[in-house]
């Protein structure tokens, strides 16, 4: 009887993870089966398969445009939240700073300030300086926001390897700066293709700053809910999401299994 | 600049807020001497080191190789190469691409760069291992490819952190001879950071023994080991016994002790020429210790005691033995010839320990 008794709590956890698996993943799979769906409400019983919404998809010029948009800040501020996010986790990991402690708060303060309050402030301030509202002020908020991802995600690699290892190299006769190139950077490019994915889909699906931030250019998520008045535009958003959807699992995989091969396999480095 | 001096420390300190990590240390090493740095963990060796290299910069003092102060010098531009305690090696590289790193910046065309890696590899031992990946070698491997990646930059000196340390006894025992032959060999000055005497005397034509951030005393490993001049050396290298007593006599270079715990001890040919009435420490190895049952006749020094307990270590036994007036057991090593360790008695058995006047020293206290 003892046996089953410590069975009990193992199938207990068996029912929470499955109603857990559910919660989560059930509602997202609705997206791409509605977006077959023959009909413009969003309700069971399902009316028949169609490829219409795709195809009103592609055709909306607005959406489109939208996507654009949202990749282009996307891949701005990965790269720039990245650059800023290493330097930052280098000088953390590698020099003694006076004062690093509130510096690193400093940095990290926008993990836990409201996005709306954050969205605000900054729209009342680029409005005074007189910047106009663009592309380039939602990318300048996301920068804020991503760059303490960044920097915690780089600080863990980089706190990763051996500090002697950049020791050796510049024993061996390189600069500090040609020791970075030839051995910082490789090493922690594990480091860095996560942070990059990172801060892309932080500012892929962020909406608050981009909200407050967009001038008359909108991202996709300022897009998506603009359209959400219109009841016979919502299977085309739903027919996108599945996209995203698919594009962003296929990103994932392929970055873990890049990070993988990294792990197992030192590349050449020259 | 003379040969005797090609690495000059002079007054060199390095102080971490109030801890005094290296204290006014001032020594010279010769071109090509294997010159080693030894301590226990916290003496400051490896912070002596490192500022050689050029990684700590001395709070005060000065470090001159082959006549050049090197100040400021960064360490890129020194020409001193490192073999790192762990080894360094670059994982995302291969055994190849790690040797020749440095060589980078000499531009050599590629048939060259090429036969001088295929050298190197030779050298150590690892010909046919030039293209596996790095992470794919051993522990002694590791440390060849580090040996090899130093050695190609031909360097003036060779500094090595505790480079054996790592490795289990046999492989270190026999990697301290090869490095010995391949230092002779190359003709390369050498500084060797360890903190295992054995390795340290193994090696070396002269020891810095380092406490406290002070090179304590500088000298050949025999000399070190038959000669201390102080008392954290004599204990520090090898194993010692110590006796506290105050001296009664001294005429004609020998010495007589009064100590606490053994009783007279005659000391002759002592470096430190004592006073009457001052305190000092006599110290015997316990080679020099001779065990017998009976009381010896016409010996110098004897003592009788108990074995309080032997450990018995194959080709020989170390004999503790509780002598009347002394907390600490005697030390006596005992050669196990002919399986002696075995006719001895067990413990609590009655002996006599006693040792000739030439085999103690007599220490400053």
């Amino acid at each position: 009887m003892r046996i089953g008794s410590t069975k009990l709590p193992i199938s207990g956890l068996g029912t929470y993870t499955v109603i857990y698996l559910a919660f989560i993943y059930l509602p997202v799979l609705f997206l791409p089966l509605f977006s077959f769906n023959d009909a413009i409400y969003v309700a069971f019983p399902l009316k028949g398969f169609t490829f219409q919404w795709y195809e009103k998809m592609a055709d909306s010029q607005g959406l489109l445009t939208a996507f654009e948009n949202s990749v282009k800040v996307g891949i701005a501020v990965s790269i720039i939240s990245t650059i800023f996010g290493t330097l930052a986790a280098k000088a953390f990991t590698r020099y003694n700073i006076p004062f690093n402690r509130p510096i690193k708060g400093f940095i990290a303060v926008p993990l836990v300030i409201p996005l709306i309050i954050l969205g605000i402030s900054l729209m009342v301030v680029l409005n005074r300086a007189g910047i106009e509202l663009s592309l380039f002020t939602i990318a300048l908020g996301h920068v804020v926001i991503c760059v303490p991802f960044s920097m915690l995600v780089m600080m863990s690699r980089l706190e990763g390897f051996d500090k002697g290892l950049e020791e050796a190299a510049q024993d061996l006769g390189e600069t500090p700066w040609m020791t970075f190139w030839r051995v910082t950077f490789p090493l922690a490019m594990p480091g860095i293709v996560a942070s990059l994915l990172l801060c892309f889909t932080i500012s892929f699906d962020e909406f608050l700053l981009a909200f407050f931030l967009a001038g008359d250019q909108a991202t996709l998520p300022v897009y998506i809910w603009s359209q959400l008045r219109f009841p016979n535009k919502l299977p085309s958003v739903l027919a996108l999401g599945s996209c995203i959807l698919v594009a962003s699992a296929v990103i994932v995989i392929l970055a873990e299994l890049v990070r993988r091969l990294g792990v197992q396999a030192p590349k050449e480095g020259q | 600049m003379s040969d005797s001096s090609f690495i000059s420390i002079q007054r060199v300190a390095k102080h971490f807020g109030p801890v005094k990590a290296v204290d006014d240390v001032s020594f010279d090493i010769a071109r090509g001497e294997f010159f080693s740095l030894l301590g226990p963990s916290g003496c400051g060796k490896t912070t002596l080191m490192r500022m050689i290299a050029g990684f700590e910069e001395a709070t005060y003092g000065d470090i001159h190789i082959d006549g050049q102060p090197m100040g400021r010098i960064p360490p890129h531009k020194r020409p001193v190469n490192m073999v790192f305690q762990n080894y360094a090696i670059f994982p995302h590289l291969t055994v190849r691409q790690n040797i020749a790193f440095g060589l980078r910046k000499d531009k050599l065309p590629k048939p060259e760069l090429d036969s001088r890696v295929d050298e190197a590899l030779e050298m150590i031992k690892l010909a046919g291992y030039g293209d596996r990946g790095a992470t794919q070698l051993s522990g002694g491997q590791r440390q060849r490819v580090a040996l090899a990646r130093a050695l190609i930059k031909k360097p003036k000196v060779l500094l090595l952190d505790e480079p054996l340390g790592a490795l289990d006894k046999k492989l270190r025992e026999q990697m301290q001879l090869e490095l010995r032959a391949l230092q002779k060999s190359v003709g390369i000055t050498f500084i060797f950071v360890t903190h295992d005497q054995e390795e340290a005397m193994t090696m070396s034509d002269r020891i810095a023994v380092m406490s406290e951030g002070k090179a304590l005393e500088i000298d050949g490993p025999a000399t070190l080991y038959e000669k201390p001049k102080t008392r954290f050396v004599a204990d520090f290298l090898g194993s010692m016994n110590f006796f506290d007593g105050t001296v009664k006599s001294a005429e004609g270079g020998v010495a007589v002790v009064t100590t606490n715990q053994v009783g007279e001890i005659t000391i002759r040919n002592s470096d430190h020429q004592p006073a009457v009435g001052e305190k000092v420490v006599v110290a015997v190895r316990p080679e020099n210790v001779l065990v017998s049952g009976e009381q010896p006749d016409s010996v110098a020094n004897a003592v009788k005691g108990k074995v309080n307990a032997a450990a018995f270590l194959g080709d020989r036994s170390h004999i503790y033995v509780s002598v009347e007036g002394s907390d600490e057991p005697v030390l006596t090593l005992m050669q196990n010839l002919g399986g002696a360790a075995s006719r001895m008695g067990g413990e609590q058995h009655d002996v006599w320990l006693h040792w000739s006047d030439d085999a103690a020293l007599l220490l400053p206290k």
